[in-house]
């Protein structure tokens, strides 16, 4: 089990996991989570192994001491103080991160009426959900099933439910965030290179929800203007 | 498939006609059976016991066939799920849908729960000294509502109406709006039966393990599983009245027109956030029994005391406290905003430290010991890595940011899959090694358990572990296919076959069930060497335990009298036995809640009403027939 | 009592007390639903719909029943069957003033066109308070029950367990009463 973990580890390197390979600031901060997590985990998982394996490896019963009684040990005061203290160091490593990211990730939903909403140096696009369709709107008034956007841009997406709860997510833009009807909620994103993706319901939402995908484009400023005028 | 009847036609998909062909042929076979070894007086002696061993052993047998269900079900999906683009038979949107919906709640609700349910019947009164639970009549009526409500969950499959909005039936998606079949009635009523039979367990559990322990039992001289199972208890009592009400909401929401969670005054997280408060702590509900049997067990096979008793009890506690602060962190992508999620973030990551202690303590109970690798103890073995893979999963998604990306994809179907197969399953299953010889008098084959569990935990950690892969390269769950570009194909194909390794190493577990049957040794009273007073009793635990309840002066009382060579002390001052007889009613109170659950869901209300004045019924007949009428009498009248 | 009837009592009062345990957290958790959910829009405002008269005339029967249930506790003690079955009897009579009076008020809104659907404040309403008028109903069927027993001959011992876990019933019962007073009806009446 412990192999399989290197394996993944060489596996998560490998940009190979969408996830973890961001294209914009956000998700790379939660990649960036997502590995610093992984790292602190695999020391606690590290510790239990090797303590399990020489513990059942060394005291197994054998021919010899098959009829031994071992001496009773009630507790340690100094062990169990440690293996409390330890996890504690352990998350608090892993909390401050975690705070100041969540902070800065997690969305409010005020309709529209925040800095976000009115912040004008941005492109807003609304993004409606509707069994088992996306759609997009842009400020011209374009409408289209492919999410576009332009390269080093902040794009504020206005997220709306036609029927029950949907999930944005495009896990190379970060993510996820829950559609839910009769609320608006905002999703901010910069992308930061170039590349399509796929996008994808995450909450369950009936029959077809599996089918429920949609495709990403992020372009150069100048493409996305061209794309943005076509019919 | 169509099938036409006369005028009509009838559409039935493939899989309910296989299943009901199925029953069709296997229901006589087995009627024809008990026949044939004239087993129905044993039946019927079944269908009229209080003894909390018999209950119990329903419990396991009951829960294991609802466990093969579930697990038909993951294959099935499996399947599916095996390559991508896939068209196996007729498993794609709602028929997929159906299928994780009822895997989810059938292994949480009618498997999981019943199997410990069924370990702490057998277990716990004889691990205290009680004579028997301290209430043996609604300990059955607990039983029978979970059979109720299993049947009927169960039903709606042979009648095509699985629920469809998987086991946490968010709104509005459970709502009739969205979908109208009776599927989703069916779930909220086999719940709402079931889970009062739970509710009534813990209260059961509680009134025995405070007032039914043999004399000198002291709160520092339990075993561990009994007090895993007070905890367990307590956090039902708080955790199963939230679920009762959310469903109750959703009932109107569903059968009287009402607009909690839907429509445009509606508010679909409400539902979330009962249903969390309920379904966190049931996570707890699940694995702490778990950590009891392994606390028990390691301690037996160590030849040890538990390591650091008063901390294990502590973090028992601990658990099942943070346990309640902790719901929204599955609600990360909801949008309850900084504060919540911060908030929520942290009080997560604070379990892990009394999971830690558990698992350091479980570690040196081990250390200086003699381990015997029996079946129990390898279960153990295999417990203790793969439920710290699941706690590490955990603790990474608790990291409420990342969690945005982990959320609802196969990452979390892992490490859900780590915790409760990992402790739960395993657990159970350690347990009916350990206390097979409790139930029937027999030892279950080592060797078949061996191959059990190997089969078992290497498909478990082949279908798992390559999920958390699959889910960080973009695969949502309860999604029935995916596409060939996506880069999942080889992960999903090797899960798929881990899958059926599973599969084969409970075909195993039959084998040894039968073979053990028909070839089994006798066990003695005290084949592992054990600890706990259980052991002191005979296999299998006969109806009334211990005449006179022995005394205990510390704690695994029983093993340091054995080393002594003396055997324990019987109490004088044994407090009075609960009074059991043999009764009907409780199966009765079952098919009456049966009958009324149906007559819900298919909205007959004339059936409803009749169904409601039968339940009043069994009230009056409880109350006129007490059977203490006769016990009491005698002496009661001539004290007063 | 003897001493088995003693402690098979203890176990079942402790039973009883956790199981109003169960049952004071699903109370609040609809208590709950009920502060979500009002005043609620669109649809009637709490102020306009309760009628105060009828909902501080049923509150006394049944705060007064509590109290002639007092008088069968009394009674129980001292071992003395009319007064048991006075006090039960001006409880029953109390407790059936509330359902009727509960009816009553239901009836009232409903003609007034605040029916169960109407909004959520209403449906959140009718489902707490419906859910406690069933306890009551519940309650009566429970003493009619108690007094046929009573009747029987029942040992003692036995008898007086079945009246006092009724009693614990009842003034539970009660108790949430109150806690529906205090959250549903007054903040909106006063």
């Amino acid at each position: 089990m412990k192999k399989a973990w290197i394996v993944l580890l060489l596996l998560l390197n490998g940009c190979q996991i969408r996830t973890l390979n961001p294209h914009s600031q956000v998700a790379g901060d939660q990649a960036m989570l997502i590995y610093l997590s992984f790292a602190i985990m695999i020391v606690v998982m590290a510790v239990v192994f090797v303590l399990l394996i020489r513990f059942a490896w060394k005291y197994k019963q054998t021919a010899k001491n098959k009829d031994d009684v071992p001496e009773e040990i009630n507790s340690n005061k100094r062990l169990e103080i440690m293996w409390t203290l330890f996890p504690v160091l352990l998350l608090a490593i892993l909390a401050v991160p975690t705070v100041v990211v969540t902070y800065h990730v997690s969305p409010e939903s005020r309709n529209g009426t925040d800095n976000a909403a009115a912040n004008e140096a941005a492109i807003h696009i609304q993004v409606t959900a509707e069994r088992y369709d996306w759609t997009f709107t842009y400020e011209n008034g374009k409408q289209s099933n492919r999410l576009v956007l332009p390269v080093g841009e902040q794009a504020i997406l206005h997220l709306q439910s036609e029927d029950v709860i949907h999930s944005f997510w495009v896990p190379e833009l970060g993510g996820k965030q829950d559609v839910i009807p009769g609320k608006e909620i905002l999703f901010e994103v910069t992308p930061d290179k170039t590349g399509t993706f796929l996008g994808k319901c995450a909450e369950f939402c009936g029959v077809n929800h599996a089918l429920m995908r949609f495709d990403t484009d992020v372009l150069q400023e100048k493409a996305y203007r061209n794309w943005l005028q076509e019919e | 498939m169509t099938l036409p009847i006369w005028d009509n036609v009838l559409y039935m998909p493939g899989d309910v006609i296989a299943a009901w062909i199925m029953m069709l042929l296997v229901g006589p076979i087995l009627l024809l059976w008990l026949s044939k070894t004239k087993k129905w007086p044993l039946v019927w002696e079944y269908m009229r016991t209080t003894n909390h061993r018999k209950i119990g052993s329903m419990y396991v047998l009951f829960g294991f066939l609802f466990f093969l269900r579930g697990g038909i079900d993951a294959l099935l999906m499996r399947t599916q799920l095996a390559v991508p683009e896939n068209n196996f038979w007729v498993f794609q949107g709602d028929k997929y849908n159906e299928v994780f919906s009822t895997h989810g709640t059938m292994m949480i609700f009618f498997a999981a729960m019943p199997l410990l349910i069924g370990l702490m019947n057998i277990a716990v009164p004889l691990q205290i000294g009680a004579r028997d639970m301290a209430f043996p009549f609604l300990n059955a009526v607990s039983f029978w509502m979970f059979l109720a409500g299993g049947m009927l969950f169960n039903m709606a499959f042979f009648l095509d109406s699985s629920p469809n909005a998987g086991w946490t039936a968010y709104t509005p998606l459970s709502t009739d709006t969205y979908t109208q079949t009776e599927g989703n009635d069916y779930y909220l009523f086999a719940l709402q039966v079931s889970g009062l039979g739970t509710t009534l367990t813990a209260v059961n559990m509680i009134v025995t393990i405070l007032r039914h322990r043999a004399p000198g039992m002291k709160w520092n001289r339990m075993p561990l599983f009994p007090w895993a199972t007070l905890v367990t208890s307590l956090l039902i009592l708080v955790a199963f009245p939230v679920l009762t009400i959310a469903l109750f909401l959703l009932m109107f929401e569903r059968l009287f027109d009402t607009s909690f969670f839907s429509g445009e005054a509606g508010n679909p997280v409400y539902w979330q956030h009962l249903f969390w408060i309920f379904g966190h702590p049931e996570v707890y509900i699940l694995a702490l029994p778990a950590f009891g049997i392994f606390s028990d067990v390691i301690s037996t096979f160590s030849r040890k005391k538990v390591f650091g008793y008063t901390a294990m009890v502590l973090s028992l506690c601990l658990i099942g406290f943070l346990g309640f602060m902790v719901w929204a962190h599955h609600m990360f992508t909801v949008g309850l905003g900084p504060m919540a999620n911060t908030f929520f973030a942290i009080t997560t990551m604070l379990i892990a430290i009394p999971t830690g202690i558990k698992v350091f303590n479980w570690l040196f109970t081990m250390r200086n010991g003699v381990v015997r690798f029996t079946v129990p103890m390898l279960f153990a073995l295999a417990f203790i890595p793969t439920f710290v893979m699941g706690g590490v999963t955990g603790v990474m998604l608790s990291v409420a940011a990342a969690d945005m990306q982990f959320h609802d994809t196969h990452f979390v179907v892992a490490h859900f899959h780590y915790t409760i197969i990992g402790s739960t399953i395993l657990g159970v299953f350690a347990g009916i090694y350990y206390w097979y010889p409790k139930i029937t008098g027999k030892l279950l084959d080592r060797r078949l358990g061996i191959w059990h569990l190997g089969l078992f935990i290497t498909g478990f950690h082949l279908t798992f572990f390559l999920m958390h892969i699959t889910g960080l390269n973009g695969m949502p769950r309860r999604t029935y296919t995916y596409q060939w570009g996506e880069n999942l194909f080889a992960f999903n194909f090797i899960s798929t076959i881990g899958a059926f390794l599973m599969g084969a190493g409970m075909a195993v577990f039959i084998w040894n069930i039968i073979r053990t049957r028909q070839s089994g040794d006798h066990a003695g009273a005290d084949p592992w060497q054990g600890r706990t007073l259980e052991w002191l009793v005979s296999s299998p635990a006969p109806e009334h335990p211990f005449t006179k309840q022995p005394v205990v002066d510390q704690r695994d009382a029983f093993w340091y009298a054995k080393q002594a060579g003396r055997r324990m002390a019987a109490g004088t001052d044994s407090r009075p036995a609960p009074i059991a007889g043999k009764t009907i009613q409780p199966l009765c109170i079952g098919a009456i809640l049966w009958l009324l659950s149906l007559s819900m869901i298919y909205q007959w209300w004339i059936l409803a009403v009749l169904s409601g004045v039968l339940v009043l019924v069994m009230f009056l007949l409880r109350t006129w027939r007490d059977e203490r009428i006769n016990t009491i009498g005698k002496e009661g009248t001539a004290d007063e | 009592m003897s001493k088995q009837a003693q402690a098979l009592f203890l176990d079942k009062r402790m039973g009883f007390f956790i199981y109003l345990f169960v049952e004071g957290i699903m109370f609040a958790v609809l208590f709950a639903t009920y502060i979500v959910y009002t005043p609620s829009h669109p649809g009637p405002d709490p102020r306009d719909v309760y009628s105060v008269p009828s909902v501080l005339l049923a509150s006394f029967c049944l705060f007064a029943s509590s109290a002639t249930l007092l008088l069968a506790e009394k009674g129980l003690s001292r071992k003395s069957m009319p007064l048991v079955r006075g006090g039960m009897a001006a409880t029953f009579f109390l407790g059936a003033g509330f359902f009727l009076l509960e009816i009553y008020e239901y009836f009232h809104y409903v003609t007034e066109g605040y029916t169960f659907t109407v909004n959520n404040f209403l449906s959140s309403f009718y489902i707490l308070t419906g859910l406690h008028a069933v306890h009551v109903l519940f309650g009566l069927l429970w003493m009619v029950v108690l007094t046929l027993h009573s009747f029987r001959t029942l040992p003692y011992g036995l008898y007086q367990e079945k009246q006092k876990i009724f009693q614990y019933y009842w003034h539970f019962v009660d108790g949430v009463w109150l806690f529906i007073l205090l959250i549903v009806y007054l903040p909106y009446i006063v």
